[in-house]
């Protein structure tokens, strides 16, 4: 056991020593704050832009300013108007109007002005808004929004309604959706989820699927290359001869996985820190989300197939890299664990959408994909409890077997140098050294 | 009881024999030599030595006792290619593979830094492999492999590559190591090293034992084939001796093959009726000229 721990320090200490480990593990870090504070940084840039000015031009003879000055009205009401309307004097002359706005534009008091024509069946007058900007959709339909209403209320003042009336035709229609269970789900036990706890854990499921998958794949890759290099560099034939194989084994796994645990806890710290921060905090607040409505159940099961999913990739990763003797053949020798670990990731990642669809309900029984799509369906769903226990059982059975094969590859693959061996050759080699 | 013992020790690789019947043991404070050539089954044999693979057949006794996880820490290793990581300490990897081996690390840490000493350069502790030369880094590799004082040393070609300064060097540490009392399996493809450690040998030709046993004995099986002599004055019909195979003319004198030991007078009393002599030596066999004549042209195949 004492031998064992000493390949886990060491292979702690190395990585830890390593520059290239320590730079990436802070760019990273570095680009979760930027990523985190993004929309801050764009809400600082874009807050000036917010309010749109609009300017149109007020005189008693055109029937169109009549429409401005309501639209003006409409848009001081609200709350928190996109739009905000200017007026300008009548300059006498159509020309002299054009001109004075346009000049406005030039000055940036305006984005752009409104020009009525003709009065319309509608109610209101021809409108034309001009600006220099291409694609003014989102203010023209909030234009139209307000127009909208305004003609509203002309026409049901003329139909006499109280004000309770006119109250209750604007109250807004809700429907809450709440997300149950039929039978005894395995997440929160049939409580349901609520709108904004199915959108906190669908953030976070999507979060945690990445991560995983980050982390599976980064460790296992690290894990292959270093026993390849190990074993190019011919320090593994004074390896095994000093300590058993096994132990090697698990204590390179083990010591990645600490590796990969303390890369994780710090890329968590800074998220956790980044959305402390007073502005990220509004900001979560403002789109009502609560992070204090994450799930404890999900975050432990998140850890338990982070733990599962780990050891069953760490393993085969292990074993592919002690069959390579040379660095640069391990980056094919490692595709379909590459593969398999991607179509698992995928299935979760495209199935967030839809966590109840068959694929979903199948491939979160298939060992190398479950630990991706249980996640989502215990995140998204609650599957019943007979169906995650079933899923982490054909995971840790598969875990045992892996580990089984693969410290026998382990075993055997250490001591065989030169080409690739075929699985044919593997298995001669495994019956000659008797493993 | 002899700290290693192999008897008849077997490997088969699929249909491939790589090792028939392998016997010989190592005494307290010897060198042992394995010679072959390429692909004879040297590395098997020590392989199976070490651990790890297990022979098919016989057995490997290591003071008297099986093979055990105990024995490990008894035994050293210098594999032919070495083995260091490149981008790691020296102080670092040593002490490692120290406590792999069950020492503390700061018994470790004493004996890589005696060792260092030993071959004058301790400002090795806290570089990288890949900074130090070819030769620099045997000498860490030899370190590595007796840094935890093993009672049984394998030390596989554990001089190629170096210059005869540092080849001087390691091999008065190996002197030193097998005077301390610890049995010593060399193997090499230089003879003339074995000649100068090795008591005993083995020679294997393909799988199997050609030739074992005490250098001195063996030698004698061999006949005495050479003749080298010097004269003053050159030396004629030397040919037409009976018994003479062969003559050389070398820069000082004559190299003459002989069939037989008895032809050397001839060739003696020949060339003292034309000349002063200088030099006259029935020459022993070299291992090298055993070796190839057991070994045979056939070697690399």
């Amino acid at each position: 056991m004492n031998s064992f721990w000493t390949v886990v320090g060491f292979t702690l200490k190395n990585k830890f020593r390593g520059k290239a480990f320590l730079i990436t593990t802070l760019i990273i870090a570095l680009i979760i704050t930027i990523g985190i504070n993004l929309p801050y940084i764009f809400s600082q840039f874009n807050s000036g832009d917010k309010v749109t000015s609009i300017g149109y031009v007020q005189s008693a003879q055109s029937e169109g300013s009549a429409t401005g000055d309501q639209l003006k009205a409409y848009f001081e009401a609200q709350e928190k108007p996109g739009v905000k309307l200017v007026s300008y004097e009548d300059k006498g002359s159509e020309a002299e109007n054009e001109k004075q706005l346009k000049q406005a534009i030039t000055d940036k008091d305006i984005k752009g002005y409104l020009a009525f024509g003709e009065m319309t069946d509608s109610g209101f007058p021809e409108m034309t808004y001009k600006s220099e900007k291409m694609l003014a959709f989102e203010l023209t339909s909030s234009i139209q929004n307000g127009l909208q209403v305004i003609r509203q209320g002309t026409v049901l003042k003329d139909a006499g309604l109280s004000s309770e009336q006119l109250a209750l035709l604007n109250a807004p229609i809700e429907i809450a959706s709440v997300q149950i269970s039929a039978t005894e789900g395995a997440g929160n036990l049939g409580e349901g989820k609520t709108p904004e706890e199915q959108a906190v854990n669908m953030g976070l499921v999507y979060f945690i699927v990445i991560l995983l998958f980050m982390a599976i794949m980064i460790t296992g890759q690290m894990i292959a290359s270093e026993i390849t290099a190990e074993k190019s560099s011919r320090v593994m034939e004074l390896l095994i001869t000093s300590v058993s194989p096994l132990k090697q084994m698990f204590g390179k796994i083990v010591g990645m996985f600490l590796v990969g645990l303390i890369q994780i806890t710090v890329y968590v710290l800074v998220i956790i820190i980044n959305i402390k921060l007073p502005h990220n905090n509004e900001m979560l607040v403002k789109f009502n989300i609560d992070l204090s409505q994450i799930d404890p159940m999900l975050l432990m099961y998140s850890v338990l197939f982070y733990l599962t999913g780990y050891f069953l990739f760490a393993t085969l990763f292990a074993a592919v890299g002690s069959i390579v003797s040379r660095t640069e053949d391990l980056g094919q020798a490692v595709l379909p664990i590459t593969m398999l670990s991607l179509a698992g990731f995928y299935i979760a990642i495209f199935s967030i959408s839809s966590p109840d669809s068959m694929l979903v309900k199948i491939s979160s029984f298939i060992p190398f994909f479950s630990p991706f799509v249980m996640l989502l369906r215990l995140g998204l769903t609650d599957p019943p409890m007979w169906q995650v226990l079933g899923s982490i059982g054909l995971l840790l059975v598969t875990i045992y077997a892996s580990v089984w094969v693969s410290a026998k590859i382990y075993r055997t693959g250490v001591l065989m140098y030169g080409k690739r061996p075929t699985f044919k050759e593997l298995r001669k080699a495994m019956k000659a050294y008797k493993i | 009881m002899h700290p290693l013992r192999v008897e008849k020790v077997v490997k088969q690789y699929g249909d491939k024999t790589a090792v028939n019947g392998i016997s010989f043991e190592v005494s307290e404070g010897e060198i042992y030599g394995l010679l072959g050539a390429n692909g004879a089954g040297k590395t098997t044999t020590m392989r199976m030595v070490l651990g790890l693979i297990y022979p098919d057949e016989g057995n490997i006794l290591y003071n008297g006792k099986a093979y055990s996880k105990e024995q490990l820490r008894n035994l050293g290793y210098l594999p032919e290619e070495r083995g260091l990581y490149p981008k790691v300490r020296i102080s670092d990897q040593l002490i490692y593979l120290g406590q792999l081996r069950g020492m503390s690390k700061k018994d470790a840490d004493q004996s890589l830094k005696k060792w260092l000493d030993r071959f004058d350069v301790p400002e090795y502790y806290n570089k990288r492999v890949e900074e130090l030369s070819k030769g620099n880094q045997q000498k860490i590799g030899f370190i590595a492999s007796v840094i935890h004082s093993p009672k049984i040393v394998i030390l596989d070609e554990a001089f190629s590559g170096l210059d005869p300064v540092n080849v001087e060097l390691l091999k008065s540490t190996v002197k030193e190591l097998r005077d301390s009392g610890s049995s010593i399996l060399f193997s090499t493809h230089r003879m003339e090293h074995v000649e100068e450690l090795c008591r005993n040998i083995t020679i294997l030709h393909r799988s199997n034992v050609v030739l074992k046993g005490n250098l001195k004995d063996i030698k004698k099986q061999f006949p005495k084939e050479r003749v080298i002599l010097s004269t003053d004055k050159e030396v004629s019909g030397l040919e037409s001796l009976k018994g003479v195979t062969q003559v050389t003319r070398h820069e000082n004198g004559y190299e003459v093959g002989i069939a037989s030991e008895a032809a050397g007078m001839d060739i003696l009393h020949h060339a003292l009726k034309q000349t002063n002599i200088s030099r006259f030596e029935i020459k022993e066999p070299t291992l090298n000229e055993i070796f190839i004549k057991t070994v045979g042209g056939d070697s690399h195949e």
